[in-house]
């Protein structure tokens, strides 16, 4: 029964070569409501699959986790699409997660971990609907500019971005943290290559950005984002802030 | 109130300015820059006062904002340290009023620029590991910010992404090193963790290594990334798109945390073997590197890029040899003179368009012009005074401040520096045309005085700030020293290199090479090397690109699933 459950597992928190299967019903998911919900709630089911067993995970899936969050988020490098760049870095980080639980991190611990990852890419979801409505698809280098043309816009875009590849204070970080603190005794090595994920999170950031953001504007695609939406964005930020930080003393 | 609480305050200064310049940029339009320069007085005034209060001893003070993290410490090196970072942020300040006045995203900049003050205040008061990770982590994407400003400019953003990518890589070995060294003594304090390591320096091993050694090359490597050691040093000189005052801002301050890191963790590197000599080597190669290709530069911004890039690998050889506050004293001096430098570039650039300004005399026609003196004085005086003068100034100075320097292996490798340096000084006189030889070469023997005494008394008294207990730094030197005779070899094998290589310059200044010789074919391909700089951007970028492709053929493969 338990091999079934981690194989189910690994559908949910994905391994490569079940992690296919995720992104492909996200390409399929166009709704802006239903991509944030699996988002939030793909994750989640996998750790309480998990849940129901009590067997240790084997040794196997240090680096079968490692490898599937180092392709992924090699992969995202090239993807200009921003909904599947989304997907991506959500398999990268979910990927992750399997290293927390076989250093023995609590289940309850592990889905706070995930909700660090899943939250920010809540929000990069609907700035990617926002994206289409204006110019027809969230894609980068079709576009740039938007500093220039869309400058509320680009400032929240940048600061969601960070938070997704697990920028401090955001809470994302703080699951990073915490997953480095439990391996770092049990499995150097594999530190070392989660760490290197990380790198490649920020590379995968800054040309996602680099592809929107800069350059001199030469299509407008409607207005900025009103006072409202931009306060609300803020706020929902200052509040991932605020978790960030709570969640870092916390793992101390 | 503690003083603890008024670091608090030095660091909340710059965070609020940066909070109301973002808020009250649309309602006062460029008055706001006055918000931000106000705080950055206000800084700078706290920071005076908190380094006063350090030099008539007050005693080490921390406070913990957020349980067993966020602990800012008062201490001699955060209050020096914030003392130089508030100053060369004011000055930045004041000058990007004016500066970036016709810029878009003014007060964007301000902000940035204020967060950024914050930042680094941050980091030299940081009492634990983890808000030392965070924030060394957010120095880093903030630079990047900082030297987007222009967001039309996409090669600005290459570059910058350079840093960015670099700093990361440092971030990561300190986060490393962090986690082992909780792991290890079971707290994030620093204070707690040195108190600790002290008592049994070799009570702990990972993977078979010994902690200290481990964790002390990870923090290093933390540091050369920041400080731009050789390879890693590529982003430094090609960051020049940014807002001049950034780059002044980065070569000033930003780029001496590799100095400051290894100073923070002197206890932890007081007990290690093998750090500090590898420590030593890379800063060795980068301050000769760094120095090569500086000369080999016609693009003074460039130029001065490399120039840095030198004087972080003298830095970082600093701390190698155990001359830690030394090197201290070294990145601020450094951060003074490089940030006049950058500031005035532009001014000095515009001048030279209307008026070259290039005075005719002695020290341009050899420099520039090429051209030696006609009349040569007797060569056996001049290389006698050139040989000799360094030394005795050298040693009457070391002696005046430490009658037992001789047993410092430090202070004799950087004694050698300074004789080569200052013989070089000297002998360059000897070429050069001039009417009063004897004036002359007073002059220059009276300022490299003037400039050894100054660099030997303010560095121990800097010694006697920051490291006042002598054991300390006894065992600091211990760490880096290596075995006598090894010692005595290298010294004499370098004596004898750098000898050689003044006989070969002047015998091909004075005779030339024949156009076939193997020397000059040799030389040739050098310098084509070093006018490429190594290759390293060329490489750099081919190996992103294969990254790059690799992920588009493995998307194509998997369908983009």
């Amino acid at each position: 029964m338990t091999p079934l459950i981690w194989l189910l597992a690994a559908l949910f928190l994905p391994l490569f070569p079940l992690s296919m299967l995720f992104n492909a019903l996200l390409a399929r998911v166009t709704h802006v409501w239903l991509r944030g919900l699996l988002l939030l709630v793909w994750p989640q089911v996998g750790l309480a699959l998990l849940a129901t067993t009590s067997q240790p995970l084997p040794d196997l899936v240090l680096p079968w986790a490692t490898l599937t969050a180092a392709l992924y988020a090699l992969r995202a490098l090239a993807m200009r699409d921003l909904g599947g760049w989304s997907g991506f870095i959500a398999t990268s980080s979910w990927a992750l997660l399997w290293i927390a639980l076989w250093a023995g991190r609590d289940h309850a611990v592990v889905a706070l971990y995930a909700l660090g990852f899943s939250l920010p890419l809540l929000l990069l979801a609907q700035l990617g609907a926002c994206l289409e409505r204006r110019f027809g698809a969230a894609y980068t280098g079709v576009y740039g500019g938007l500093a220039q043309s869309l400058p509320r816009f680009s400032a929240i875009l940048v600061l969601v971005v960070l938070a997704v590849v697990a920028t401090p204070l955001f809470p994302a970080f703080a699951s990073m943290l915490g997953m480095t603190i439990a391996i770092v005794p049990g499995s150097p090595a594999t530190a070392v290559g989660m760490l290197l994920v990380w790198l490649l999170w920020t590379w995968a950031g800054a040309r996602l950005l680099q592809g929107l953001i800069v350059g001199t504007a030469d299509a407008h695609g409607g207005g900025d984002l009103g006072r409202a939406a931009t306060w609300s964005y803020s706020a929902l930020l200052g509040a991932l802030v605020v978790a960030g930080v709570v969640s870092i003393g916390w793992q101390l | 109130m503690a003083p603890a609480w008024l670091v608090t305050l030095l660091v909340a200064l710059p965070l609020l300015s940066a909070l109301l310049t973002h808020v009250l940029a649309a309602r006062l339009g460029r008055r706001v820059a006055d918000i931000s320069v106000a705080a950055a007085i206000a800084t700078f005034v706290l920071s005076v006062g908190l380094l006063a209060a350090a030099l008539v001893g007050h005693a080490t003070d921390a406070v913990a904002l957020a349980g067993s993290w966020g602990i800012l410490l008062f201490d001699p090196l955060s209050t020096l340290m914030a003392f130089v970072i508030a100053g060369i942020s004011l000055v930045v300040h004041v000058y990007s009023v004016r500066y970036m006045a016709e810029e878009s995203g003014y007060a964007r900049f301000f902000v940035l620029l204020d967060l950024m003050t914050a930042a680094l205040l941050v980091m030299v008061s940081a009492g634990d590991l983890i808000t030392l990770v965070v924030v060394w982590h957010l120095i880093g994407v903030l630079l990047y910010f900082l030297l987007g400003q222009d967001t039309r400019s996409h090669s600005a953003y290459r570059y910058a992404f350079w840093t960015l990518f670099t700093y990361r890589i440092g971030d990561l070995p300190l986060l490393l090193a962090a986690v082992l060294l909780f792991d290890a003594y079971g707290t994030w304090s620093l204070a707690e963790i040195f108190a600790q390591l002290t008592v049994d320096p070799h009570a702990h091993e990972v993977l078979g290594l010994p902690l200290l050694e481990v964790v002390g090359g990870l923090i290093a490597f933390a540091a050369f990334a920041r400080s731009a050691q050789f390879i890693l040093h590529t982003w430094l000189p090609y960051t020049m798109d940014g807002p001049t005052p950034v780059s002044a801002l980065m070569h000033a301050g930003i780029v001496n945390a590799g100095g400051f890191l290894i100073n923070r963790f002197a206890p932890l590197y007081a007990n290690t073997g093998d750090v500090l000599h590898w420590i030593f080597l890379v800063g060795l190669v980068t301050a000769v590197i760094g120095s090569v290709l500086m000369l080999s530069q016609n693009d003074i911004k460039k130029s001065l890029g490399y120039s840095t890039m030198g004087q972080m690998g003298f830095m970082i050889m600093e701390c190698g040899v155990g001359a830690f506050s030394l090197a201290v004293y070294h990145l601020i001096a450094h951060g003074l003179f490089k940030g006049t430098l950058f500031l005035g570039a532009g001014g000095v650039i515009n001048e030279a368009r209307h008026n070259d300004g290039v005075p005719k005399d002695d020290l341009y026609t050899f420099i520039v012009e090429r051209k030696p003196v006609r009349r040569q004085q007797p060569l056996l005086v001049m290389a006698a005074m050139t040989l000799i003068v360094p030394v005795l100034v050298l040693a009457l100075a070391h002696w005046i401040v430490a009658q037992d320097y001789f047993q410092k292996q430090g202070a004799i490798v950087l004694l050698f520096f300074g004789w080569v340096t200052g013989a070089q000084l000297i002998f360059a006189t000897y070429r050069l045309r001039s009417d009063n030889l004897l004036r002359l070469v007073s002059l220059v023997v009276f300022s490299f005085i003037i400039v050894v005494v100054g660099y030997t008394l303010i560095s121990h008294a800097l010694d006697g700030f920051l490291y006042p207990d002598p054991t300390f730094g006894q065992k600091i030197y211990a760490a880096a020293g290596i075995d006598l005779f090894w010692f005595d070899v290298l010294v004499v094998l370098l004596t004898v290199i750098v000898v050689f290589g003044w006989f070969v310059t002047y015998y091909a200044e004075r005779y030339g090479l024949s156009r076939d010789a193997y020397p000059r074919r040799i030389w040739e391909h050098f310098y084509a090397l070093v006018s490429r700089e190594f290759y390293f951007n060329e490489i750099y970028g081919r190996l992103s690109n294969i990254v790059t492709a690799t992920a588009t053929r493995l998307n194509v493969w998997l369908r983009w699933v």
